[in-house]
């Protein structure tokens, strides 16, 4: 069974790179302005590459050069689901674009979300 | 509900109406609906709670509960001058860095005070009592107090369903709990603005033409070019965090720390909702206290308050040092961005360069967030208490 088949990616936002795919979704889905949000990841090395021997998650506001005021925690969720997260803390104070960034070992991955 | 059903429909030419584009209307509708429904402070079993909104009423009228008998939470709080003191800064034993900030509406905050070292209403309500410069009061003598009057101490066992603890501490933290749950009851009523709001929301165009013109050319600059609902954000006109203004933070004898402070006093609170006294068995009320975040930038950042009856709450700013909100709109109109020290607030506050005419529109739309009625009165139990 390679590592592909092994580790699937459950419902949510994409994302991929060279070496791995990631799926996360917010809990709400909809994320409101002030409100506490949680986040679950889940990360799949592609064919052949290795998982990331660290995990970072951060989000930003571009435009205006700031992040949060949290410093949200990640935790796996059990031993033995490899790769698979929930993180806690989360909150945008502003309406507007911001970044979740994903920092997977050497790798950088983001995706912006408006807010309203 | 054309604009609602649309979700960024403009609102059509109407005489007596700016035209507002869609997404004008979008960020108008973030400010309402007013007021917001009820939801209790799950981490005070008292919110809510009728016999806990008259205990609270009576210790925040309770002079006893300071060292002098002279000080009560009604002395910077006054309720005929928008449940604060118009003073520049607040006077209790003694003069302090900062000014007293209105308790309307004071329930919609994530966190307390300027600096935001409170992270519930009844840690905050603790803080003045045991302040020495404000109240001067002890555990001991707040307990005391309690177990001494037969009046009290029926009422905080009704409240809290059992006797009176033994422990001091267990009978402060109570009153806390009861003073919260007095000053949860302190909601303002709706505005011209809010009127204006669900006009807009019905398309009700014929009301919509009662808000007055400088209110609605001063929205405009508030949602647009002003940037000012950026943090004075959503229903309560504020996003409930922390920003430096350009505000000097000097005060007599140092500087003022502002959130900075504000966080490590917070995580030394003995009464943070991270303690033993957080009545919230799900863990979720204590989430921003466990995640957030101290950092460099936060020296000088004060929290952001709200608009709603701003009209009746001068002076203004955290060191009361405005005292009109023509003031304050010059403030922001002349702002110089050497003031500021993170390079996101030099992104987001810029001077505003605004008209006369531009200024006097805005000061007009505050005015418009404040009720016409005034703030509500408080309400005195008549009835003894009966064991």
């Amino acid at each position: 069974m390679g590592a592909a088949q092994a580790c699937q990616l459950p419902a949510g936002v994409r994302l991929e790179s060279e070496r791995l795919a990631l799926s996360y979704r917010t809990i709400p889905a909809r994320i409101a302005v002030g409100e506490h949000f949680a986040l679950e990841l889940a990360v799949c090395p592609k064919p052949g590459a290795a998982a990331p021997e660290h995990v970072k998650l951060d989000a930003h506001m571009p435009e205006h050069r700031h992040g949060m005021n949290y410093r949200p925690n990640l935790v796996p969720v059990t031993p033995q689901a490899a790769g698979r997260y929930r993180s806690e803390g989360w909150l945008f104070h502003m309406p507007g674009r911001w970044e979740f960034v994903f920092e997977l070992g050497g790798e950088r991955l983001a995706d912006s979300v408006r807010i309203e | 509900m054309l604009a609602l059903a649309a979700g960024v429909a403009a609102a059509p030419p109407v005489a007596g109406t700016l035209e507002f584009t869609g997404p004008e209307v979008r960020a108008i509708l973030r400010h309402g609906p007013w007021p917001l429904p009820w939801t209790p402070d799950p981490s005070n079993r008292a919110s809510g709670a009728p016999q806990a909104i008259e205990l609270g009423e009576r210790l925040f009228f309770e002079p006893r509960l300071s060292a002098s008998g002279k000080v009560l939470c009604a002395t910077c709080h006054a309720p005929f001058r928008g449940w604060q003191d118009s003073r520049a800064r607040a006077f209790g034993l003694v003069e302090v860095e900062r000014n007293t900030p209105s308790l309307l509406n004071v329930r919609y905050q994530r966190w307390f005070g300027w600096d935001g070292a409170g992270d519930s209403l009844w840690a905050q309500s603790i803080r003045p009592i045991l302040d020495p410069r404000e109240m001067g009061g002890s555990q001991r003598q707040a307990a005391a107090l309690v177990r001494g009057d037969a009046e009290l101490a029926c009422r905080f066992e009704k409240v809290f369903g059992a006797p009176l603890p033994a422990d001091d501490e267990a009978v402060v933290v109570g009153v806390g709990k009861a003073l919260a749950a007095f000053q949860e009851s302190l909601v303002t009523g709706r505005t011209p603005f809010d009127d204006f709001r669900d006009a807009l929301v019905r398309s009700d165009f014929s009301s919509m033409k009662n808000y007055p013109s400088a209110a609605q050319r001063g929205l405009r600059i508030f949602i647009g070019k002003g940037n000012c609902s950026v943090c004075h954000f959503g229903p309560n006109f504020s996003n409930g965090e922390f920003h430096d203004t350009g505000v000097p933070f000097f005060a007599a004898g140092g500087v003022d720390p502002g959130r900075h402070g504000g966080i490590r006093r917070l995580r030394s609170n003995r009464f943070n909702l991270m303690g033993t006294y957080n009545d919230d068995q799900t863990g979720s009320s204590a989430v921003k206290s466990k995640h957030v975040s101290l950092e460099h930038r936060n020296f000088g950042e004060f929290k952001v308050p709200s608009l709603r009856n701003v009209a009746l709450t001068a002076p203004y700013m955290h060191n009361g040092s405005l005292a009109t909100l023509a003031d304050v709109v010059r403030h922001y109109s002349e702002l110089s961005p050497d003031r500021l020290h993170s390079e996101g607030e030099v992104l987001l506050l810029k001077p505003l360069r605004l008209s006369v005419q531009e200024s006097a529109d805005l000061v007009a739309f505050l005015e418009s967030v404040t009720e016409r009625e005034g703030a509500l009165s408080p309400r005195r139990p008549a009835t003894p208490c009966k064991p």
